[in-house]
């Protein structure tokens, strides 16, 4: 399985066609800051489900830049507050930041979407 | 037994023909019946060769007095009168001092003791005046007028609360139907929204105040996680306090706890990344001069991190109030909330307890 990729050093421009592709290609992928301790949070949230998302890592100067390229092209603009870092993407589409996915988890509606997306199996 | 000395004589036969006279000289000085022989122990150790003479006029049969004598006694009287009048004065005003010294002796030690339970209730995070002592450093209440007004406001939430706690055991005594009862949990669900909110700001004004739970008891900071209860472990205990329950609900409460058990988790081990970040900022560069300052900005912007985990622990817990309700009936959820909200009051009264127990004296 994947482990956490380093972010390419110029981000929005260059890598953004790098980092919508694994969006689209992975079932569960974390977008976060590097070095970010609430990244890590949600990448050993989802290890301890049995899920091993890889991590696209953002260097801190230009977190604002990609959350925006983020919420344009794939959020679809219509969500509440634009995308919180750390992201975390399921089957392609945005599901949100730490906060939302505890949420999820807590109310037990996140193994159901991540089994659908085929993160998980059994 | 008979004083020999000649000047005694008159003051002896004065004493033994007006013993009343004697008595009233002596005034309030006496705590006997008035019996002069009784009265020996009162008088100290200046006034013994005067005293020692009253011991005989009791004792003393004497024969009438000589008019001559009575006479001639008269200017000596007054001397003696007003000697012994002096005499007393100065025993009262010696007794005065030492009952004046007593007391303050026992103000002190009173004293002493109202310091102490001061100092224990400081360390049991109730806000006290701060300007009692000044020595007292880094205690949030002198400074920060963020963690002062949440201090505040915790006294008043934590009556609320009891308030609350009180209204909800008596419906449920009594009773009342769902409708009523679901007022009564939505109020104090909202009860604990408010609690969640407060911290927040607190956390804004000093967050290694909110992580170490300081306006707590002692007894609930022992199961403190960051800053707060740990959801699952409150599950735990409350489980068995509510049923009966269904086997999907217990099903649900178990997975429930099991969720709970894998955030927390996970938060954990980020507060043990941000613990290794900021250990390694505050080390670095300290065998180089002149790199200090750079390595104290990137440790305080990890601190800021702290916040947003509060933050989360806090969303956390909330997330799991709400979702036990959503598990339960009406009447559960009620049986729930009184659970633990009583908890909660017995984990703060065994504080009190503890720190009020009987010490051995040192």
């Amino acid at each position: 399985m994947h482990q956490a990729l380093p972010g390419s050093p110029s981000t929005a421009g260059g890598s953004g066609g790098i980092m919508f592709k694994m969006v689209s290609e992975n079932p569960v992928i974390v977008i976060g800051t590097r070095g970010c301790c609430m990244c890590h949070v949600v990448q050993k949230l989802l290890q301890g489900l049995g899920v091993n998302p890889p991590v696209y890592e953002v260097d801190e100067g230009d977190q604002s830049d990609v959350a925006q390229e983020l919420s344009r092209k794939i959020v679809g603009g219509g969500d509440d507050g634009g995308v919180q870092f750390p992201a975390v993407f399921v089957g392609g589409k945005y599901l949100g930041g730490l906060e939302k996915v505890m949420a999820k988890h807590i109310s037990g509606e996140l193994v159901p979407i991540l089994k659908d997306a085929g993160a998980l199996w059994l | 037994m008979n004083s020999a000395s000649p000047q005694f004589v008159s003051s002896r036969r004065m004493s033994v023909f007006d013993p009343i006279h004697q008595i009233s000289m002596w005034g309030e000085g006496f705590k006997s019946n008035g019996n002069l022989s009784a009265s020996m122990p009162l008088i100290d150790e200046a006034d013994m060769k005067l005293d020692s003479q009253s011991e005989d006029a009791s004792h003393g049969i004497l024969g009438a007095p000589n008019k001559y004598d009575q006479e001639a006694n008269k200017p000596t009287d007054k001397i003696q009168r007003r000697l012994a009048q002096n005499r007393e004065a100065a025993r009262k005003s010696r007794l005065r001092k030492k009952a004046y010294v007593q007391q303050l002796e026992s103000s002190r030690l009173k004293l002493m003791q109202l310091e102490q339970e001061l100092e224990r209730a400081r360390q049991q995070g109730m806000y006290i005046g701060g300007g009692l002592d000044s020595n007292h450093l880094g205690f949030a209440g002198s400074v920060n007028s963020g963690i002062t007004t949440f201090e505040m406001e915790y006294g008043h939430w934590v009556n609320e609360q009891n308030r609350q706690i009180t209204e909800l055991r008596t419906a449920l005594n009594a009773h009342i139907g769902d409708i009523e009862l679901r007022i009564l949990v939505d109020v104090m669900m909202n009860h604990y929204a408010e609690i969640f909110r407060m911290k927040s700001a607190a956390a804004k004004a000093d967050v290694f105040y909110v992580m170490s739970g300081m306006w707590k008891t002692t007894a609930e900071r022992f199961f403190l996680w960051i800053g707060g209860f740990r959801p699952s472990e409150l599950l735990k205990v409350l489980g068995p306090l509510i049923e009966p329950l269904t086997d999907q609900q217990r099903l649900d409460i178990y997975n429930l706890g099991q969720s709970c058990q894998q955030a927390e988790d996970a938060l954990s081990q980020g507060m043990d990344k941000l613990r290794q970040t900021l250990a390694d900022s505050v080390a670095a560069g300290q065998l180089m001069e002149g790199t200090y300052i750079p390595q104290m900005t990137s440790a305080m912007e990890n601190l800021e991190v702290l916040v947003s985990f509060v933050n989360q622990a806090d969303h956390l817990r909330q997330e799991t109030l709400q979702q036990m309700s959503r598990t339960l009936t009406i009447r559960q959820a009620a049986r729930c909330l009184l659970a633990l909200g009583e908890y909660f009051q017995r984990l703060r009264a065994l504080s009190s307890l503890w720190s009020n127990r009987p010490r051995e004296p040192a």
